[in-house]
């Protein structure tokens, strides 16, 4: 998959079918990898897809100017059509390097299995069903679905299905819906008291450094209201219930926008459960309208449209 | 003067201690590990503590900091500032990049203008250092004039010697306070050699390398090439999390929550990242992302350094390993483009 990706991207910018290729090459620390935003045929070789591929590229095509090949898993072309349905993204402006994706491997997750930090192991290996992590020489195994972010666990769309070249063939859903549910089920057995008690603790821990905003596709705001100043919605400050506020109507923002890629809560850098709030709101979306977000690039997008029958229970 | 301690007696350490200050020490909420106050019993960060993901400057410079409340009286207000707790602190198990970091922030807190409210709380606290036994892979302190042991910004230094902490005084306030402690051993020789045994073997841990010789020329004579800094920054997201979580990192915002006639004047963490950084005087200046993360850069190692002398970086790593994308600040200052 790798090669064909380096002989495709350095086709497109050679052929002057893009000015830009976004994909991911491998980061400086272990089993990461980082964004490769390149012009230069040159950089082409350093293109990887591997297990660690989590960003969600889409991010960028709102702020580059011109034609861009883009590395997109099944979430990321997702947000990718949905940019094209608010008018974000030509579709004739991205060519789509679309990756059949068997889910990415949550490295919080695998430190927990092994009681290890992601520095002192000395590899990650995904064999079929299973992933192995080595440490101290030592072969460790477990389910695959024990080391995956709870998105990918819950993925209805791993294989792309807006492509211009796809990079591999189509794999099938890891459909463990329940386990990527763990959370949410456990916050809807509280009581709403209780409920109130978590998310107060948890947005207490909240610095507003917005990387779940920025590292969002869907929130692509020329200027979020969080910012605004006349009239103030919030305080641009982390005192918990403003913190709860931004995040709250963030989540109304991106409802019927967010693939549930689970970027925001990835980013955070104090583990607040984000993907609670908009999975919620992803489920929420798809019992009321039977919406799913970019899914078809010829919808309307969800909340610019209107049809007279949903009047009836929605508008009182 | 030099001491050691049975790691089983940490616990009866910080009880005594307890009695005159209030403890600061490593914990964790959820994966989220900063200084927290003590409970009077919870030793086990001494199993898993590397580092903290919040710095401890937060514990002097907090994310959300009360100003002063303010009433609206007649045509003028009436001022309360908040109560200070007066309280005596004690910092257990800081690293020496944390403190270093400090040192650093104490220079621009106490430059042409005292900031009182970071140094009420930086004159009341004792600074009790950890050396690392264990640096992450993200570290690179030994490239700054720094190592995994360096005792140059602590009251106390603790070095792990395997069952015990050797226990040194650095400063005067350090001298005194192990002089009224109880319950500790002299250090032996032995003891002194098998320390300068685990911080050769430390050091020899950090691996992560940034070269700093003539580094304020060479950002200097990169500063304009737009090319450079735009490449090399595509892929930044223009959150505040290498800032924030920096532990020199000083800006700060001032904002008033105002409910009917009274109030309360906030000041809380900004960030040069932040496209809307400075935009409540006038607009920001670094429009482009490839201003503002130069700036980062610079800000650290060219600017403070010609202005204090020393480089605004302890190399704790926090930018490289909390940074969602993995931008990585090494990278930066290994291919800055020199012109010579």
């Amino acid at each position: 998959m790798e090669q064909r990706l380096r002989t495709e991207a350095k086709t497109l910018l050679e052929q002057d079918k893009v000015d830009y290729i976004i994909g991911f090459e491998p980061g400086i620390l272990k089993f990461t990898t980082t964004p490769l935003i390149t012009k230069d045929k040159d950089d082409i070789d350093r293109l990887v897809i591997n297990s660690f591929i989590a960003n969600n590229l889409a991010n960028f095509l709102t702020e580059l100017k011109g034609r861009v090949g883009i590395v997109a898993k099944g979430c990321d072309s997702r947000s990718i059509v949905s940019l094209i349905q608010d008018n974000k993204v030509a579709r004739e402006d991205v060519v789509i390097l679309g990756v059949p994706c068997p889910g990415i491997i949550d490295l919080s997750k695998v430190e927990k299995l092994v009681g290890k930090d992601r520095d002192e192991l000395d590899d990650i290996a995904r064999e079929g069903d299973k992933v192995v992590i080595t440490t101290d020489g030592k072969r460790n195994e477990f389910s695959i679905t024990e080391a995956l972010f709870d998105n990918c666990l819950g993925c209805e769309l791993p294989t792309p299905q807006e492509y211009d070249i796809l990079l591999g063939e189509p794999t099938s859903p890891v459909a463990e819906i329940a386990a990527s549910q763990t959370q949410i089920a456990r916050l809807k057995e509280m009581t709403p008291q209780e409920r109130w008690e978590f998310w107060k603790n948890e947005f207490s821990r909240c610095i507003r450094c917005y990387a779940c905003r920025n590292v969002c596709p869907a929130c692509f705001c020329q200027r979020c209201f969080v910012e605004e100043t006349e009239p103030q919605w919030a305080l641009p400050v982390p005192k918990w219930q403003d913190n709860l506020l931004f995040q709250v109507v963030r989540n109304i923002h991106v409802a019927g926008r967010c693939t549930d890629c689970g970027e925001c809560e990835r980013a955070c850098p104090v583990n607040i459960p984000l993907r609670s709030l908009t999975k919620e709101m992803y489920d929420i979306v798809s019992d009321l309208f039977q919406f799913k977000a970019g899914m078809d690039k010829d919808a309307p997008p969800l909340m610019t449209h209107y049809e007279q029958e949903e009047a009836e229970d929605l508008v009182r | 003067m030099t001491k050691k301690i049975n790691k089983r007696d940490i616990g009866k350490l910080l009880t005594q201690w307890n009695q005159e200050f209030a403890i600061f020490v490593p914990s964790k909420e959820g994966d989220t590990t900063k200084m927290t106050s003590w409970d009077g019993k919870d030793v086990s960060f001494l199993d898993w503590y590397r580092n903290t993901v919040i710095p401890p400057k937060a514990s002097f410079f907090p994310p959300l900091e009360e100003m002063f409340h303010f009433q609206k009286n007649k045509g003028s207000y009436d001022l309360e500032l908040p109560a200070s707790d007066g309280q005596k602190k004690l910092i257990f198990g800081i690293r020496p990049c944390d403190a270093k970091a400090l040192a650093i922030l104490d220079m621009i807190f106490k430059d042409a203008y005292e900031d009182p409210y970071y140094l009420s709380k930086r004159e009341n606290t004792v600074l009790v250092g950890l050396g690392c036994t264990n640096p992450y892979d993200s570290c690179f302190c030994t490239s700054l004039g720094s190592n995994p042991s360096d005792s140059a910004n602590v009251d106390i230094m603790l070095t792990d010697i395997g069952d015990q902490f050797l226990m040194e005084a650095i400063t005067d306030k350090g001298k005194s306070l192990i002089a009224n402690t109880s319950g500790l051993d002299d250090a032996t020789e032995a003891d002194e050699a098998r320390a300068k045994e685990a911080q050769e073997t430390s050091y020899r841990k950090v691996t992560k390398r940034v070269d700093t010789k003539d580094i304020e020329e060479r950002l200097l004579s990169c500063f304009e090439d737009q090319d450079y800094w735009e490449k090399v920054t595509a892929k930044c997201i223009s959150c505040g999390i290498c800032t924030f979580l920096c532990p020199t990192c000083y800006c700060f915002d001032i904002n008033d929550e105002l409910v009917k006639r009274q109030g309360v004047r906030f000041r809380s963490w900004d960030s040069c990242a932040l496209p809307i950084y400075t935009k409540m005087p006038m607009e920001n200046p670094r429009e482009e992302k490839w201003q503002r993360v130069r700036q980062k850069v610079c800000h650290k190692y060219e600017f403070y350094p010609m202005n204090f002398d020393v480089i605004a970086c302890t190399g704790c790593g926090r930018c490289i390993r909390q940074c969602p994308v993995n931008w990585d600040i090494t990278q930066i200052l290994a291919s800055l483009p020199v012109k010579v």
